[in-house]
This record gives C-alpha cells, structure tokens and sequence, in this order.
C-alpha cells in the first residue's frame, strides 16, 4: 500500500498578515489535499514564533500597511530558517505584501528603507498610484509546462461529486473542459498595491501581465520566482479559482517526502466556472 | 442675495423633477449637479437648521442607527434626514433640495446625516455638527477605501479641530474608535455591551486590529464578541475598555429573529423586547439609545420607539410572495457578513439565496467571500441558490465550505434566480435573500413586483 500521504503548511503571521481573503488560499490548499485522502497540519507561526517542524509548504499573505511594519521586524529573524528551507525544496507562496517582504528591501514614499531577507532579488518602492484591478496574466513557460505534468485535469472532468447533472450542463462541462486546456496558461486575480516591484537581473517572473499592473505597471512583468517559492500580487483569492496552480504547489510539496506523485482527478468544474467568469469580466471591462 | 446659491439650487430642482419624470432612482444627481454650481451649498443650507446636526458614521450600521434615531426624535424636532443612505456631499444636498421651497428655506429643526466614512472629515465641516456617533470601523471594500488605519488617522484629525460644542458618541468595544476618545474636545458619551458572553456560534475571527491603536502593543480581550469588539486591555499603555454610560446587558438572541436585553441609559435602566435580530443591531440600538440619553428623551417614549422599530431598508425586511415569507438582509463585508450568518444560524433550517454583485458600490474585489465564515450554516441548509455577476466565484466559495451544490442553482441573471428560489419553497418555508449592495437594488424592485402583482390578482 501506498504510503498516508501527508503535508506539513506553515502560516506565515495568518493574524497579522490576513487581509483580502488570502486565507482562502490555506482553505483551498486543505480542500484539495483532503478530498484526495492527503492529511494536512497547519500551523500558524507569528511574531516571536520558531519555525520548528520541517516544513512543505509556507504561506505569506497581505497585511496592512502598520502591521506589515511590525512583521518586517520580526521576520529577520525567520530569514535562515525560511531561506534554507526554500533551499531544500520546500514550497512557498507568497501574496502582495507577504512578497515585498521576502525581497531585498522595500522604500517608503517617504524613503524609508525597511529591510526584507532577499529571498527574492528584487526590491519594491512606494508610490501615489494604487494599483486596484482585477488581473490577468499569462504563466511563464518553463512553469506553464511543469503545471501541464502536475495538473492531472486534462480530461473531461469527472461526473462524480458534485450532484447529478442534465444533458445541458454536461454540454457546458465540455466546453468548460475545452477551455480549461487554454486557460491553464493563465492566472486570474485581483490586485490591490501601491508598493511598485522591480525585479533584480535574472529573476524570473511568475508571468505576464495581460489585463492589470502586475509588478510595476511599466514592465508587464508579474511576481517572482526562485526555485519553488513564488511571490504576487494576486488577490482574489487566487487558488480557489485557479485550480491548476493550487496542485502544482500541493505536487512540489509532496514531491520533496514522497518524490513525483501523480494527484488524483477531482471535478473542478466550479474552479473553472469561477476562472472563467473572472477571466471574462477583467477582459472586458478590467 | 446669493446668486450661486440660488443658481445651484435652481438647478439642482430642475434635474430633481427632470429625473423624477423619468422615473429615475438616482438620488445623488441633483445634489452632483448643484455643488457643481455652489461647492458650499450644503455648508450654507446648515446655517438654517437651528439645532445643527447628527452625524452617524461607521463601517457597519449607519443606515439602521439613522433610522432608529430618527424615529427616537421625531417627538422633539422636525428632521430632514437622508434615510435613502445616499451618504456623500451630493447625498446631503440631493436631500436639501428635495426637502427645500423654491426659494431654498428648509422648515426642519435638525438635520441627521449618515456620512460615508471615507469622506467624513470632509463633510463635517459643513454640517455644524451638534453630536457625531462614531459606530465602528472595519475592514469594508479595501479596494475603494483604502485600509481600516488610514481612514482612523483622518479621524484622528478631525476630532483635534471640532469645536468644543460638539458632542461625542463612541463604542466603547471598539479598540479602534476608543482610542479617538482623548483627540475630542466635547463632552463624550460611550455605549457598550457588559455580557461576557452571547448565545451565537463563533466564527473564525477576521480582526482589523492587531495591536493597541495607541502604542502597537499587544491587546489582550477577556471578551471578544465578534472581529476586534469586545473587552480589551493593552498589554502596555493606558487604553483598555471600560465601562460605558450607555450599555446593554442580559442579552438573548431567540428565534424568529427576536432579541431581548437590558438597556442602561447610564442610572435608566429599560428591558427590552426587540424586534430585529444579531448582535450587531444591538450595537445600533445602544448608539441610538446614547443619542436618546443625550437629548434627554423621555424613558417611556425611548422603549416603546425602540420595540417598534422593525428594519431598515434591505437590513431585515420582509416581503411576501405568493403566501411564502422572504427575509432580506444585505451582505457588504465580512463582519457584518459573519453576524447575519450567526444570526441566521439560530433558524432550523434554512434555504438561502445568495447573490455576489461586484459592481463599484459592492467593491470589485470579491475576495471577502473567503474571508466569511460560510462554513458554520453549510450544514443547516436544506436549499441554496447562487446569483449575481460572481455567481461562480460565490458558488466556488461555498464548495469549499462543504456545502452541497448543483450547477443548476447558479445563474447569473438574480431575476431568474429569485423566481427559481421562489417556486422551490415548500409552504411556510421562509427564503432569506442574501445580497450586496446593488444586488439588494435589483432583489427589492422583483420582490415589490412580485409583491404588488399578487395583491392586484387579488383584488
């Protein structure tokens, strides 16, 4: 028998760093771990906490321009155990000011510089623009094709779940099934910043803006990547309804314990539904 | 004789009756229209209400406590309110030219003005404030407003330059609006709740206040009814709740959307029978019970006005189609969210529309839906609906908060989804309609329709 997979997420400051629904993330990632039989323990690690416990998968949402202040501080001193656990695989997603954070250092409009821990070379700066719009954005390839290998839905999806449905909505399955082939090159979200993000020389983004700012507004660039953690601006909450990167990140984390694991199908016809219908209304009115 | 006053005025009466014969909702145009001409109409209108001005302002409650309040003062003065909650400077003036003659004379004694909390700062200076109420602030459509402490630091400011004759309305629960006690000059009164503990379910807790507003230390809460309101101490400074003037105690939440409670204004004490439900009314009821005890209303008239008073528009109210109860009560943002879903909870069982608009006046960022506890009613619905342009991201949230779904109870279109909602009732089952803001436009003009249609086949 295969072994009781199981997942070890820490919540980076979830009482101090908690605005625009990023915990809908954490629900997210718990769901679709447990609809497949893989076991979750989540923690919540906040100011004055160790980050003891070996752990897959690190979440960092938005704060609050106050308490990310306070969190800056207290970061400096999770930076090794943070850096070396990316280091050795470990997954992390970050959101908005959860990013800034794990960059080199942010500045105030004012020029105040509040030190961040490098994880990601690129830095953010304050500005008077606030960038509030839903966003769309294309995945960069090299990680578009590591999510085709991990998002196990390419097929229709299955008919089970989710009550019994007519001949109509099966119809609309397929269609929602069509565009889910090209919709996993997108990412669908909302963002809410006026810090503006520069990436450092080499740093590869998480993708391309199509509709939205991104990073900066200037670049078309959007979020950042270093080795398997990941920073954004995508609110929304981001991976209820972009069901292909919730199992990608959930396949990199079970990948460090348990090696490749091929996830199990679930009907994510809702997820899509929900993309889509977000894609739409950002296409046409952003 | 001041010309651009009357120039606005005239103009803003001419689009006024213009829109009304055209049938039009739109209840802030005229006043756009009329500032436009004159920036200080509202500010010159003021000088004639003799008494001056309430002012309610908060996140949650500013449309239920005005009504409230104006039905506590219409024994004492004439009003001129803007009840419709149009609560920006058009707003207010839209009110003054509807409520003015031709020659712009306002017969009203006082005026009471639910004010946008953003905006505030801005408009109390024209208003001659007599008493503000400051309600609570919370997390509500960041995306517009920008974040809860920003909008606390205006405030903050605000209340340095009122005059010293302006009287002071704070809840005492709130850490957030406490802690603008010592920025105000006037005389303060505060209203709170002395029970340690409610008979509602918890949800999981969405705070806007970490640390102490004061000096960002830690606060500690011996009670926490529900996001940062509650009974707390700051580990570090002097700011910690205490006890209110205006409090309510011997809470009980019943069934059938019934609350009953002990209403102590300061050495009055009144018991309670209400007729709205959740915590978050009692807070609304306390606020107005404090502007009661300030104006010095009669004890009596204070407990008969307070049992009577039934619902605001859209919060709470009733409707009746075809023999079957609906029950309406906006949703804006999480907290308030999280107390009509607690309050709903006390229900056997519950069948539910939803419906998640994100035009500007919802917010266009929806992602609130995964701050709200869904979870703790997902088991006590026996049928459920989805409406509104994010139906799917609405539909996706409740999926994940275990609840069962069918593709074929999400529609877009809300007019298709009350109907289905409608005819899937049993008899004497009750349909509660939960909508945002715009949607709760759309919900009320089907309803009434539907409503009025049965009453004229009936006759």
């Amino acid at each position: 028998m295969a072994p009781k997979l199981s997942l070890k997420i820490c919540h980076l400051y979830p009482d101090l760093m908690d605005t625009y629904g990023d915990s809908g993330n954490i629900i997210t990632l718990k769901k679709r771990c447990q609809w497949r039989g893989i076991k979750t323990n989540v923690s919540a690690k906040s100011i004055g906490d160790d980050l003891k416990g070996d752990f897959d998968f690190f979440f960092f949402g938005g704060g609050q321009d106050k308490t990310q202040l306070i969190v800056a501080y207290d970061l400096q001193k999770k930076k090794s155990s943070i850096k070396t656990a990316v280091e050795n695989s470990a997954v992390l997603l970050s959101v908005c000011g959860g990013y800034q954070l794990l960059q080199n250092y942010f500045k105030t409009k004012d020029g105040e510089i509040i030190k961040g821990i490098g994880l990601f070379d690129a830095h953010t700066e304050g500005s008077n623009d606030r960038m509030i719009q839903n966003i769309l954005i294309e995945i960069n390839d090299d990680l578009q094709s590591d999510i085709k290998s991990t998002y196990p839905c390419h097929t229709k999806p299955s008919l089970r779940g989710v009550n019994r449905r007519s001949n109509l909505n099966i119809i609309e399955d397929r269609h929602a099934s069509l565009a889910m082939t090209n919709c996993i090159k997108n990412l669908i979200g909302f963002e809410n910043h006026s810090g503006k993000t520069y990436l450092g020389k080499g740093v590869k983004p998480l993708g391309t803006v199509i509709k939205g700012s991104g990073n900066n507004g200037d670049d078309k660039t959007e979020g950042a990547i270093y080795k398997n953690a990941f920073g954004c601006y995508l609110h929304g909450s981001l991976l209820p309804k972009n069901p292909h990167f919730a199992d990608f990140l959930i396949a990199k984390a079970l990948e460090r314990r348990y090696g490749k694991i091929n996830l199990k199908t679930l009907d994510d016809s809702f997820e899509w539904q929900a993309h889509n219908q977000s894609i739409k209304i950002t296409r046409s009115r952003g | 004789m001041d010309l651009r006053f009357y120039l606005a005025l005239i103009v803003g009466k001419i689009s006024a009756f213009v829109l009304k014969l055209k049938g039009s909702g739109a209840t802030a145009a005229p006043g756009l229209y009329a500032l436009s001409f004159d920036p200080n109409f509202v500010k010159k209108f003021s000088k004639q209400i003799t008494n001056g001005s309430i002012i309610i302002c908060g996140t949650n409650g500013k449309t239920t406590t005005s009504r409230i309040i104006s039905d506590l003062l219409a024994s004492k003065y004439k009003i001129i309110h803007n009840r419709q909650g149009s609560n920006l400077l058009r707003g207010l003036a839209s009110t003054f030219i509807n409520n003015s003659s031709f020659l712009g004379k306002v017969d009203c004694s006082i005026a009471l003005w639910e004010i946008d909390e953003a905006v505030l700062p801005q408009i109390i200076k024209d208003t001659n404030p007599k008493t503000l109420v400051l309600l609570n602030l919370f997390r509500d459509q960041l995306d517009r407003y920008g974040e809860v402490d920003s909008i606390r630091k205006s405030w903050q400011t605000m209340l340095l330059t009122l005059p010293k004759t302006t009287q002071v309305i704070l809840n005492e629960d709130d850490p957030g609006i406490k802690y603008l006690e010592k920025f105000a000059g006037g005389k303060i009164t505060t209203f709170g709740i002395e029970d340690k503990k409610v008979n509602l379910p918890k949800t999981t807790n969405v705070s806007d206040i970490k640390q102490c507003p004061n000096c960002s230390s830690k606060l500690i809460y011996t009670s926490i009814f529900f996001a940062h309101i509650g009974h707390y101490t700051c580990t570090s400074c002097s700011l910690k709740r205490t006890s209110p003037i205006i409090s309510a105690s011997n809470l009980i939440f019943e069934r059938g959307f019934k609350t009953s409670m002990r209403l102590a204004l300061n050495k009055q004490k009144l018991n309670l029978n209400l007729n709205i439900p959740g915590l978050y009314n009692v807070y609304n009821i306390l606020a107005a019970g404090a502007v009661s005890y300030s104006e010095n209303l009669d004890g009596k008239l204070t407990k008969t006005t307070l049992e009577q008073f039934s619902s605001a528009f859209g919060r709470y109210q009733k409707f009746n189609v075809s023999g079957k109860e609906i029950i309406v009560f906006l949703i804006k943002n999480p907290t308030g969210a999280n107390e009509i879903l607690k309050t709903i909870y006390l229900q056997e069982k519950l069948n539910i529309l939803v419906i998640l608009n994100d035009k500007i006046a919802d917010g266009r960022d929806v992602s609130w839906i995964w701050d709200t506890n869904w979870e703790i009613i997902s088991k006590k619905v026996s049928s459920i609906f989805i409406s509104g342009s994010r139906s799917w991201d609405l539909a996706n949230r409740l999926k994940y908060a275990g609840f069962k779904l069918s593709n074929k109870n999400v529609c877009k279109q809300i007019n298709y989804s009350i109907r289905q909602a409608i005819v899937s009732l049993n008899n004497k089952d009750t349909l509660i309609v939960l909508p945002t803001y715009t949607a709760l436009l759309e919900t009320q003009k089907i309803l009434s329709k539907l409503a009025r249609q049965e009453k004229w086949h009936q006759n």
